[in-house]
């Protein structure tokens, strides 16, 4: 190993943390596909064929692509969250922040670098959990007697499968980068890490609240990174009809909601906003402790 | 403008220029001036909360100062510091580490932040502070001292011109200091210069060619060790008469002061080589002496002298 960027992807994946939110990931992932779909569905479909229908699209191939994105990236977002901000800000109490800086690593460097790793490890870890819910889901679907294929009414290509999962991701990056921010400007894991779990239960209260305003209030709530999000995740949806989800949000029909590359472009902005404070913050602190 | 930037062999390896450091209305450093030439161990000495560490901080780009610079290797922190910094190895406050890593890891990672390293390199320096047979440990596992052997490794591996150490030696054993002591000295025969910041008075005294001591953020006093034990030159004398002893001697003119010492010993600050003239008049007054020697002078003497301290600190 002889590059900066081997050094801290060697830093991040021995730690436990990652493998630990891998298994809460691929256990939600388990959730989402075994007991709130096809279980639900066997329960359910005979003598509530509403229920029947959303719990169908919840683990049956491909609709059950948008159900683990969706919740996928709720919980996602908080678990890469807690990895960014844990990974940046225990740098600080292990004292090897200032390590590193003394080594002629300049600090935008160290800063990227970490960021970039967390990315790699963060995206690696989910994909896991995603293929764990994918598998499931080829399973169920299997045992309740439908063929696995995109060939359904509205269904996806592999590239637009791709474009899915970009999606998903790009709606995780700006909690992950505030994250980081939190990180840097307060030094404090326990700080990072609570802010970024606060801020994403907080902020669909938030958006709520914004929302019986009006005026400003709509101008706030359509910024929203919270607003942005259940717009992107509304065009991952295949066809019409729900599905079950554990993220606590509307799931907004893909012809109501607004456009998705403005949105895309807002949580972009978003995610600039964040790294932009984390590197200016960074750069110019004097490292102590 | 290479040949500015270039290091002159000749020039000093550290030197900072007013470097001062505020934080708030409290100073911690005021108008640093120091030189530290290639090829020495310089010792920076201070009472707790003196400056030491804030000075080191700001040598090594961690805090921005709030006046002066600091060049190292001849190369301006302002405009170089990066370049100057790949060829600097250092410890700053306590040994810092990955402590889900084995010490193995660790010194993997910080090779590869000082520009790559090798397998062998990392066996070398493992070899080098005694940690070999412990490398798969982690160092949340080490004791104190072993941590500042892992440090000192750490600190080496890309193999640096310059050496800025914050308090190396606490928590070594005996035989640990001894072997840091005799690794710094060789690295400055070896031409590479080690600036060593301590509390251990005895051990810089043995371990370095020169020293400078802080105080409330000043620098106090500075030079070769030897000259400034020199400065206090003194002899201890027993006799069988210690109340007339001092009579006598107080009453030579080249004997600055006299006064007592454990077990009815007596302190005689005079040149060493007057120790003759001393037995003489002592003699010629039938005074017998049982024991005249020169008093070692120690650097916790002359430190407590300018600092005015009662105790040392860290």
């Amino acid at each position: 190993m002889d590059s900066n960027f081997g050094a801290e992807l060697l830093k991040t994946r021995k730690r436990w943390l990652p493998y630990g939110l891998f298994a809460i990931a691929a256990l939600g992932a388990l959730i989402i596909t075994v007991p709130a779909g096809y279980l639900e569905w066997r329960n359910s479909r005979e003598f509530d064929p509403v229920s029947g229908s959303t719990a169908f699209r919840t683990f049956v191939f491909p609709y059950s692509l948008a159900a683990l994105m969706d919740s996928g990236q709720y919980w996602g977002s908080m678990l890469a969250g807690i990895l960014a901000g844990s990974v940046v800000a225990t740098e600080y109490r292990w004292g090897t922040v200032r390590q590193a800086l003394i080594r002629g690593q300049p600090r935008a460097q160290y800063l990227a670098l970490k960021i970039g790793a967390i990315g790699i490890t963060g995206s690696l870890m989910l994909l896991a959990a995603l293929a764990v819910g994918v598998a499931l889901s080829f399973y169920t679907t299997g045992l309740a007697g439908e063929p696995v294929t995109l060939d359904v009414p509205g269904g996806p290509t592999w590239p637009e499968v791709a474009l899915m999962v970009l999606r998903s991701a790009w709606c995780i990056v700006p909690y992950v980068m505030l994250a980081v921010m939190l990180a840097v400007v307060s030094r404090s894991s326990m700080v990072a890490v609570t802010g970024i779990i606060v801020f994403i239960f907080g902020e669909a209260v938030l958006v709520a609240v914004f929302d019986t305003f009006g005026g400003l209030g709509g101008v706030l709530r359509d910024a929203s990174i919270a607003d942005n999000v259940k717009t992107l995740v509304a065009a991952n949806r295949i066809g019409f009809g729900d599905h079950n989800s554990m993220a606590p949000r509307a799931q907004l029909n893909p012809f109501d909601a607004a456009d998705p590359n403005w949105a895309a472009l807002i949580l972009g902005l978003h995610t600039l906003a964040y790294a932009a404070v984390s590197f200016v913050v960074f750069q110019r602190r004097d490292v102590t402790g | 403008m290479l040949a500015q930037m270039a290091t002159s062999p000749a020039g000093p390896v550290i030197r900072t220029s007013g470097l001062s450091k505020r934080f708030g209305r409290r100073t911690a450093l005021a108008d640093l001036d120091l030189e530290v030439g290639r090829g020495r161990v310089f010792g920076f000495l201070g009472p707790n909360g003196a400056g030491k560490t804030t000075a080191i901080a700001m040598m090594l780009g961690l805090l921005a100062p709030s006046a002066g610079h600091v060049e190292l290797l001849g190369l301006d922190t302002r405009v170089h510091l990066h370049r100057a910094l790949r060829r600097v190895g250092a410890i700053v406050e306590n040994p810092a580490f990955y402590p889900h890593l084995t010490a193995r890891d660790n010194l993997r990672i910080w090779g590869a932040l000082s520009g790559g390293t090798t397998a062998s390199r990392i066996d070398e320096m493992l070899e080098l502070v005694g940690l070999r047979q412990r490398a798969k440990d982690k160092p949340r596992n080490y004791s104190l001292g072993m941590k500042q052997r892992l440090g000192l490794a750490a600190a080496l591996i890309h193999d640096p011109e310059l050496l800025i150490l914050d308090e190396p030696t606490n928590g070594l054993d005996p035989a640990g200091m001894h072997e840091f002591r005799e690794l710094f000295r060789r690295m400055a025969r070896e031409g590479k210069t080690v600036f060593v910041s301590s509390h251990l008075l005895g051990e810089v005294q043995q371990m370095c060619d020169e020293v400078a001591i802080v105080k409330q953020g000043r620098l106090i006093a500075r030079g070769e060790v030897e000259d400034l034990l020199r400065r206090r030159e003194a002899l201890l004398v027993r006799t069988t008469d210690p109340v007339r002893t001092r009579e006598v001697l107080a009453g030579l003119d080249w004997v600055r002061s006299v006064s007592p010492a454990e077990d009815d010993a007596i302190t005689v600050e005079a040149p060493a080589a007057r120790a003759a003239d001393i037995s003489r008049a002592l003699a010629e007054a039938g005074i017998w002496i049982s024991e005249l020697r020169a008093e070692e002078s120690t650097l916790e003497e002359f430190f407590l002298e300018v600092t005015g301290e009662e105790g040392v600190g860290g």
